[in-house]
Parts: structure tokens; C-alpha cells; sequence
């Protein structure tokens, strides 16, 4: 099933220094897909997560969220406009209980004096740098504060909405057993669903997820798999993950992209995917062609190759 | 009772409990000096948990922010003294004088606040430590180097029109404005950024205007604190506003806790009373020769031994007293605004 | 006019100098440490001291000679030396693997513990009292250019070549030899210079021994400059020291030699055409104005943190 783009970029790309890190990423992501993103250790899988939520800045191409250019925006205001992730290692907050690292995550539609629809139009029209629109955000937020000071009725009321829709993310997740637990304390496969429970918390249209199943035994893949294409289902997204199980990936996603030194090399369903000798020597090298009896493809141009 | 209403009842407790106490205190001068020099010490380290504790920043140049709000309400004190607003008793044109310079002291204050913070919170956090240090170094000079503040000399003849429910109400709203801001949404946002900066950035969390916020709500208090200190004591000079200072309200944040609202409270009166009441008893036992010669070591021992318990603390207790516990988390949970989740 | 101007430029050097020295070892240890060590300028106050002590010892005829004055030298740095492994083998260490802050915190604390407790007027301390550190070198004048409107002092052209023999020897370590090569191993990347063999632990007792006896080194010089030694030096000198540090980078050797100098001399320029009043202001100020710029500092890279 497709749906309007959600998230794209066209030929992105990230340099430090002389390295470049990923080069000419192409990538679309609509309504209810479900795509996976491979590769080798140090392919660039996860500076292509960090480019689409804004924690690196893109040295060229663009990157899109419905439309919208958002190169070089931060990535809270990334995530205002619906990408949200998972980290490769598991970045939740500690200290805090289960159900407040969701919290944190949701943050009210309402606001005191000018509606979020208003200003992100604003900030739209204007490509993301209008200064009426940050006066505006900035005097929500004083409201904001003030409220809280005051426990405000408003206030009270915003406070037991967002502890409602945490609590009912916790019971999607299957953790509302742990809600008063700190994070620290969880187990580490619960720790890893509650990562993707707070970053549905921000009600996003495309979730990354960064190796959600890294460490886990198989009857938790299992169930992973399962609870990835429920969540697609039940709130609409579209899915992007990063995964080295071969057999989740090859399990749940529609279509697979691989990278090998920052450039993509293969493009396609799993099963046309799996038998491209491109990927097969980038995960298992020249020689195991070679000894299988397999045609070592032409060398692809990698970012080390210089580009004229 | 009515949602409306309660946000107001800690306030209205807080009144009638602290002017009982003025009735009662407030005659004797020693017991009231003492009194809000704890205060303003307590206002200063609950205000730094905001931004040390809370939101994890390292910030150490607390007595800047102190000294601005210290100057500016003095010298706004010095400069409308002889005025007073007719139609009011004369005590209370005085009181509304008053709260009216500390008002412009706190903004004064936040203002440099929000001017500091916004550059260097955008920076690794190490750099706001050397900031802020240069901060409160660089308003000591300026204060030194101006006849307008008075120069080395500082400014005297400031009215001394503070008192302990003054002090104290200041001490209840900060430890007020710290409590509802860590039981809101923008409370777990400040420990969410210290716990884990990227991951809350990356979760809509704007890091930087909520640090910068954080940031300016301290100052504003420090500048109150300062304010309430200028009109207690005689004469406000730079040298009550140095590094040293800084350092010292550190000391209590970290020995309480940091991000203990709790902890900074009884960390605060405990290392203002102790050297207070050590000196005291010098005093007294020792009588004017030895005696005095004691207290006078009581200072001068003060600050290594604050060194050392940094030291010591950071290698047995590095959560200090109360880690990040408060003492209202041990209330029955049917009271008002107690919260659960957030420790 | 122009003879101020050389004036200052030939103070600003020396000054600039010194705050290189302890610059130095400010950004040898934020290297390898990440860390960064409140009490460095504290330890520089005790070599002062130490030497001193030893100066006073030797007395006004030997502590003129030449081996006086080596000696007077090679007990600071020793002595600071060994309380830099000191205070890294039981303040540092321990808290290596926990969160910045900590460390950060212990730091002030020993930092605040050295030079408050060196001003308590108690047994072998001090005491707060500036005193006049002896004249190892018996000031003459160098270079008097016209009529005294420029005056080089002997003991400014010895204090710049000992400052720049100390740091052309630690370019050398740095960048020559094995020890130095380690050092910047695991300033990279302190787990795999672990993995590859390196002793991580001793090479960071080592860095702060060396940094440590470079302050020392800049407190004797210093001591010459000014005369007057008091317990708190550390602080002031320190803090100005560190800011140069920052702005050449920290972390980056050049960078902080670059920092000091350039610090030495906005100073002095500053100080000379307005008033001594605003000395401590200026560092600072300079600091802010250059990190607004340059966010690294003059030769930093703002290292893009993993995710």
C-alpha cells in the first residue's frame, strides 16, 4: 500500500573532513511503507538517520519532510514535523521512570496563545526562518511556563492528557506493567521497546528505527516483527529500519536499500536484493565470489573513488 | 476543592506562617541577620539546582548574576529613597520601594541571563563553566572600575528595609517555582536534556530554548537573592561577589544533591550555619583575643575545607545528600500537587 | 610613541610566554583526559613555591649561579611533578570512567583546597602574605634602545629562552618520540589506544607529571617577572592561562602556545593604553569574543559527538 511522500531526500549527502561519509542518497518513504536500509559495519546506515533527523547538516542534496525542505533545521524541529527514531545503542532516560521518558516525548498540541497549526504555516511559508513565527513560539512558551507555576485548570488538564496518551503508548508496547520503573532498571529487549514507545510519543509520520533488534533471541525477533507491522497499521506510519538480522529484514520489509561506503549499491524487493552479487561481495567480500564461482561485479563507484 | 484554587493555597500558607514568624523573630536583629543571610544562601543554591541540577549544565558564576541584581536594586534603592508614594503609610511606600527593586534586580538579572546563556549553551557544555566564570569575573571588574556602583568601596546607605518574612517568602517562592516546574512537562524535559541531550533534542525537546530558560529563571533569583542581600547589610562591595562565592553555592548544590530542590535547601543552611555558628562559639568561649583569632581561622579554613569535601564527596557520594530525592516524595499521595513519576 | 609600542610588544611576549607554558599543560591534559583540571594553575603556584623555598636555602650567593638557579628550577618541576601524578593517581583516576561533571567538581575542589589552603598561616603553609620571591637573577639591562625609551631586561631575554627551550623539548616529546606518539593515541580515542597495547594509565600519569613540571617552570618564571608571590597566584594566572588555552583550541598543542601569546599581548596592549583596572576583564572578554567567532576555539575542530 502507498500513501503521499512522507519523507524524502535526493541525492544527500554528508562530508567530514576529506570522508565522505554518504554520498547521492536517494530515498523515499511513504504512508504504510515498511523499508529496511543494510549494509556493513561503517556503510553510513546510521549517519543517513542522522541526516534525516537533523543531527548532521547535509554538504549537499536536499532532504524533505511532506514536501518541505528542512536542510539544516534542528532536529526538535524535525521531529515537530513527524520524523521521530530509535538509537543503534539505546539512548533512553535513565534516571527517569518508563513512563516519563514517554512524556517527555509527548508534547501538547495545545497551545496558550497561537496554535502549532498557525505557526508551522508561518514557518512554511517562509521556508523555516520567520521571525514572527519564533516571537510566537517563544510567547507560548512563557504562557507556558507561567501556567505551570500556576497549576493552572488549563494546565492540570494539558498535564493529565499527556499522562493518559503515555500510559495507553506503554500498553500498546506491552509495558504498562513497568510504568513507575526507572529505565535503568528495565530489561534490555523492554528497553528497546520502550525507545519506540517515546518515539511514538511524538506522534510522528515516519519512524527510524535504528537495530531495534540488536541483542534480542529469536522469539523476541519474532515478536519484534510482528509489533513492527502492527505499529505501521495501527498509527499510520511509514518505516524505515536498520537492521543486520538478515532474517527480519528480509521478513518485514517490501523494499531494502544497501550501502557500502556511504554510496548505495542495490536497490529492490528482499529477494532480488539477496542475490545481487554487489551485496553479497560487499558483505562477504571479492574472494567468496571467487571461490563460489560467482561474477565479481565491476567495481561501483565508492566514495573513495575521486569523483571528476 | 477547586482546580482553579489550587495553585494558590501553598501561597497563602507560606504568608500566614511566615508573618507569624515575623511577629514572633523578627525584634531581635542578630536572630533575623542570621536568618536571611540562610535565606538568601538558600535561594541561591535552589536556583542553581535549577540549571546544575536539573537540567545537568555546569554553571559557576552564580555570584555575578547575585551582584547584578545586588547593584542594580541598591543603587535603585539609593537613587528613590527620599521619594515615597503618597497616599501610602510611609512603612508600607517603603516595603512597595522595595519589592520594586528587587523586582528590577531578578530582571536585571535574567536579562544578563538570557544575554550569557543563549551564545554559550549552544556550546559543549565545558564552555558555559569557562563562560560563566568569565561572566561573574568581568562583572566584578566593572562594578570595580565604575564611581556609579562605588567603585572598591561598594555602595552604602542602601535602606535597609528587608526582613525576615521578606527573605523568606523569597526562599518559599523559588523552592515553589523549582517544585512545579520539575512536576510539569517542562521539568522532565530539563531532566530528560541532563540525562541524555541528544536523545531529548531528538525527541522534540528544543534543548537549547529550554537550557536558555532554565538559565534565566536562575538568574533571576540570584539577582532577587542579591537584591535582599543589599538591603540587609550595610554596605554591598565586590568582594562579596567573587569567584569564592560562586564556588561556594556550588559546593551546596553538590553536597545536597545535585538536582535535590531538598538537598540544596539543607545543604544551604547547613554550610551558612556551620561557620556562623563556629565563629559564635569562638567568640564566646574564646573571649576577644583568642576567640576572635579562632573565628577569624573558622574563615580562613572554610574555603579549603569546602575543597576538600568536593574532593571527598565526589570519590565516596558523588550524589551527595539527597542524590535526586526531595522530601515530598515522601508524602501520602492523596496532598495536592504531590507527583508521582518523576524522582 | 613607537618605543611604548615595542615596549609593550616586548612585555606582552613575556607574558604571553608564561601563560603558553601553563597553557600547555592545561591542553596536554584536556586531551588525554577530556578534563579540564581546575587545579592546574594551583599546582603552578606550589612549584613557585617550592622553588622558593629552595632559593631561601641556597641563599643570596648560590642562588644566583648558575646551578642555583638550575636547581631552583629542577625542584619546582620535580616537586610539581610528583604532585601531579599525585593528584591524578587519587583525585583523577578513580573517577575516570564516571560522568565529566564529577571529575570536573573535584577539580575546583582540589584546585580550592591548594590555594586556600597554602594561605592558612599554619606550620609549613605559607600563609596568605605576599612575599618577594629572591633574585636568582640579578636584573640588568640588556638592551636599552635610545634614551630608555625601550629597556630589555636580562632577565626577560632568559626567561623567553628558557620558555621556548621547554616548549621546542616538548615538541620534540610530542611529536618525535613514542611516548609522545601514545599520548596522542589515546587522546583520540583513550579505549582502542588501550586495545593497541598502550598503557593508558601510565601515559596519563606521565601527561600530567609534564604538564604539571611546565607550570612549575612558568611559576619560577613568573616569580621572576613579578616579584611578588602570594598563595592565590595560582588562581588568577591559572584562569587567564586556561582562557588561552580555549581560544588556541584546547586540546591543541600549537594552539595553546598560539593562545598565550596572543593573550600576553591584547593584555598588555590593553592594559597600556587604558588602565590596570580592567586587567582581569580582558581575558575573559577576548575569550567570549573569540568563541562567538569560533565556537573551537582558534585552531579546534568542534568534534561532531557520535550518536
Amino acid at each position: 500500500m502507498s500513501g503521499e511522500v512522507l519523507l524524502q531526500t535526493v541525492r544527500a549527502g554528508i562530508e567530514f573532513g576529506g570522508l565522505r561519509a554518504l554520498h547521492g542518497f536517494d530515498l523515499e518513504i511513504r504512508r504504510g511503507d515498511l523499508k529496511g536500509l543494510i549494509g556493513p559495519n561503517g556503510a553510513g546506515k546510521t549517519t543517513a538517520f542522522n541526516l534525516l533527523t537533523g543531527v548532521y547538516v547535509p554538504t549537499h542534496g536536499e532532504i524533505r519532510v511532506c514536501g518541505e525542505r528542512v536542510n539544516g533545521r534542528q532536529p526538535h524541529q524535525i521531529n515537530h514535523l513527524g520524523v521521530a527514531r530509535t538509537f543503534q545503542n539505546i539512548r533512553l532516560f535513565r534516571a527517569l521512570t518508563a513512563l516519563d521518558n514517554v512524556r517527555v516525548a509527548c508534547l501538547s498540541d495545545e497551545r496558550p496563545v497561537f496554535t502549532r497549526a498557525r505557526i508551522d504555516e508561518l514557518r512554511r511559508r517562509s521556508s523555516g526562518k520567520s521571525p514572527v513565527a519564533e516571537a510566537m513560539d517563544a510567547l507560548n512558551n512563557y504562557v507556558d511556563w507561567w501556567r505551570a507555576l500556576l497549576l493552572t485548570p488549563g494546565f492540570q488538564k494539558e498535564e493529565a492528557e499527556l499522562t493518559r496518551r503515555a500510559e495507553e503508548l506503554l500498553e500498546v508496547m506491552g509495558l504498562s506493567h513497568r510504568r513507575d520503573e526507572r529505565a535503568r532498571n528495565l530489561p534490555y529487549g523492554e528497553q528497546r521497546r520502550l525507545e519506540i514507545a517515546r518515539a511514538l510519543g511524538t506522534r510522528p509520520k515516519v519512524l527510524l528505527l535504528d537495530e531495534p533488534a540488536a541483542g534480542m533471541n529469536t522469539r523476541e525477533k519474532g515478536d519484534l516483527m510482528v509489533l513492527i507491522r502492527q505499529l505501521r497499521d495501527q498509527f499510520s506510519l511509514g518505516l524505515l529500519v536498520i537492521e543486520h538480522d538478515m532474517k527480519l529484514v528480509m521478513g518485514i520489509c517490501e523494499e531494502i536499500t544497501v550501502l557500502d561506503h556511504g554510496v548505495t549499491i542495490a536497490r529492490g524487493a528482499p529477494e532480488r536484493v539477496r542475490q545481487d552479487p554487489k551485496v553479497i561481495e560487499a558483505y562477504l567480500g571479492d574472494s567468496y565470489l571467487a571461490s563460489h564461482g560467482l561474477p565479481v561485479p565491476p567495481h561501483a563507484p565508492t566514495s573513495e573513488t575521486p569523483v571528476t | 476543592m477547586p482546580a482553579a484554587l489550587r495553585g494558590l493555597v501553598p501561597v497563602l500558607i507560606a504568608i500566614a506562617v511566615l508573618a507569624v514568624l515575623q511577629v514572633l523573630v523578627g525584634s531581635s536583629p542578630f536572630f533575623v541577620y542570621l536568618a536571611s543571610i540562610v535565606g538568601v544562601n538558600v535561594v541561591l543554591a535552589v536556583s542553581l539546582n535549577i540549571v546544575n541540577g536539573m537540567t545537568g549544565q555546569f554553571s559557576i558564576g552564580h555570584a555575578g548574576f547575585m551582584a547584578v541584581g545586588a547593584y542594580t536594586a541598591g543603587k535603585l534603592s539609593l537613587l528613590i529613597k527620599d521619594l515615597a508614594i503618597s497616599g501610602l503609610p510611609g512603612v508600607v511606600s517603603d516595603q512597595v520601594q522595595f519589592v520594586g527593586t528587587l523586582l528590577a534586580g531578578g530582571i536585571a538579572a535574567a536579562v544578563c541571563g538570557f544575554v550569557v546563556g543563549l551564545p554559550s549553551l549552544r556550546l559543549r557544555g565545558d564552555y558555559l563553566a569557562i563562560v560563566t566564570l568569565g561572566f561573574g569575573e568581568i562583572i566584578r571588574v566593572i562594578v570595580q572600575n565604575l564611581d556609579l556602583f562605588g567603585r572598591a568601596l561598594g555602595l552604602s546607605g542602601v535602606p535597609q528595609t528587608s526582613s525576615l518574612f521578606a527573605v523568606w517568602f523569597c526562599v518559599f517562592l523559588v523552592t515553589l517555582v523549582a517544585r512545579r516546574i520539575v512536576g510539569s512537562t517542562h521539568g522532565r524535559s530539563l531532566w530528560a536534556i541532563r540525562e541524555d541531550e541528544v536523545a531529548a533534542e531528538a525527541m522534540g525537546v528544543n534543548t537549547t530554548g529550554y537550557k536558555v530558560r532554565a538559565f534565566v529563571i536562575s538568574s533571576f533569583f540570584a539577582g532577587v537573592a542579591g537584591g535582599l542581600f543589599a538591603h540587609f547589610v550595610p554596605i554591598i562591595n565586590p568582594g562579596s561577589f567573587t569567584f569564592v562565592k560562586s564556588i561556594e553555592v556550588v559546593v551546596m548544590v553538590v553536597a545536597g544533591g545535585l538536582g535535590s530542590t531538598t538537598g540544596a535547601i539543607v545543604a544551604a543552611v547547613f554550610l551558612t550555619l556551620l561557620p556562623e555558628a563556629l565563629r559564635t562559639l569562638f567568640l564566646q568561649v574564646g573571649g576577644l583575643d583568642t576567640g576572635a583569632s579562632l573565628a577569624q581561622k573558622v574563615d580562613q579554613i572554610r574555603m579549603p575545607v569546602y575543597g576538600i569535601l568536593l574532593v571527598i564527596l565526589m570519590l565516596v557520594r558523588p550524589q551527595g545528600l539527597f542524590g535526586t530525592r526531595e522530601i515530598w516524595d515522601l508524602l501520602p499521595r492523596w496532598l495536592p500537587g504531590t507527583r508521582r513519576g518523576l524522582r | 610613541m613607537i618605543s611604548d609600542f615595542a615596549q609593550h610588544l616586548i612585555n606582552g611576549v613575556a607574558a604571553g610566554t608564561i601563560y603558553a607554558l601553563v597553557a600547555l599543560g592545561y591542553t596536554m591534559v584536556y586531551g588525554v583526559l577530556k578534563l579540564i583540571n581546575f587545579a592546574h594553575g594551583d599546582v603552578m603556584m606550589v612549584g613557585t613555591f617550592l622553588g622558593y623555598g629552595v632559593a631561601q636555602r641556597l641563599g643570596p650567593e648560590r642562588q644566583s649561579t648558575l646551578w642555583g638557579v638550575l636547581l631552583v628550577f629542577l625542584a619546582a618541576m620535580l616537586g610539581c611533578a610528583v604532585l601531579g601524578f599525585l593528584i591524578e593517581r587519587f583525585a583523577y583516576r578513580p573517577l575516570r570512567d564516571k560522568p565529566r561533571l564529577t571529575a570536573l567538581i573535584t577539580a575546583i575542589g582540589i584546585s580550592f583546597t591548594l590555594s586556600y589552603g597554602f594561605q592558612l598561616d599554619f606550620g609549613p603553609l605559607p600563609g596568605a602574605a605576599p612575599r618577594a620571591f629572591p633574585e636568582i637573577i640579578i636584573p640588568a639591562e640588556w638592551l636599552v634602545i635610545g634614551d630608555r625609551a625601550v629597556v630589555i631586561w636580562n632577565w626577560q631575554v632568559i626567561s623567553l629562552a628558557i620558555a621556548i627551550a621547554l616548549m621546542l623539548m616538548l615538541q620534540g616529546l610530542v611529536y618525535r618520540t613514542r611516548f609522545g606518539r601514545a599520548m596522542r593515541a589515546v587522546s583520540f580515542d583513550h579505549r582502542t589506544a588501550a586495545l593497541m597495547g598502550i598503557p593508558v594509565d601510565r601515559i596519563i600519569a606521565l601527561t600530567f607529571m609534564l604538564g604539571s613540571a611546565l607550570a612549575a617552570g612558568a611559576g619560577i618564571l613568573y616569580a621572576i617577572k613579578d616579584t611578588a608571590i602570594q598563595p592565590l597566584m595560582g588562581l588568577y594566572v591559572g584562569l587567564k592561562a586556561f582562557v588561552a588555552a580555549v581560544i588556541g583550541g584546547i586540546g591543541n598543542v600549537p594552539g595553546a602556545v598560539v593562545g598565550g601569546l596572543l593573550l600576553g599581548l591584547v593584555e598588555e596592549f590593553v592594559v597600556g593604553y587604558s588602565s590596570s583596572s580592567w586587567r582581569d576583564a580582558v581575558a575573559f572578554g577576548f575569550l567570549i569574543l573569540v568563541l562567538l567567532v569560533r565556537p573551537g576555539g582558534l585552531f579546534g575542530r568542534v568534534a561532531a559527538e557520535k550518536v
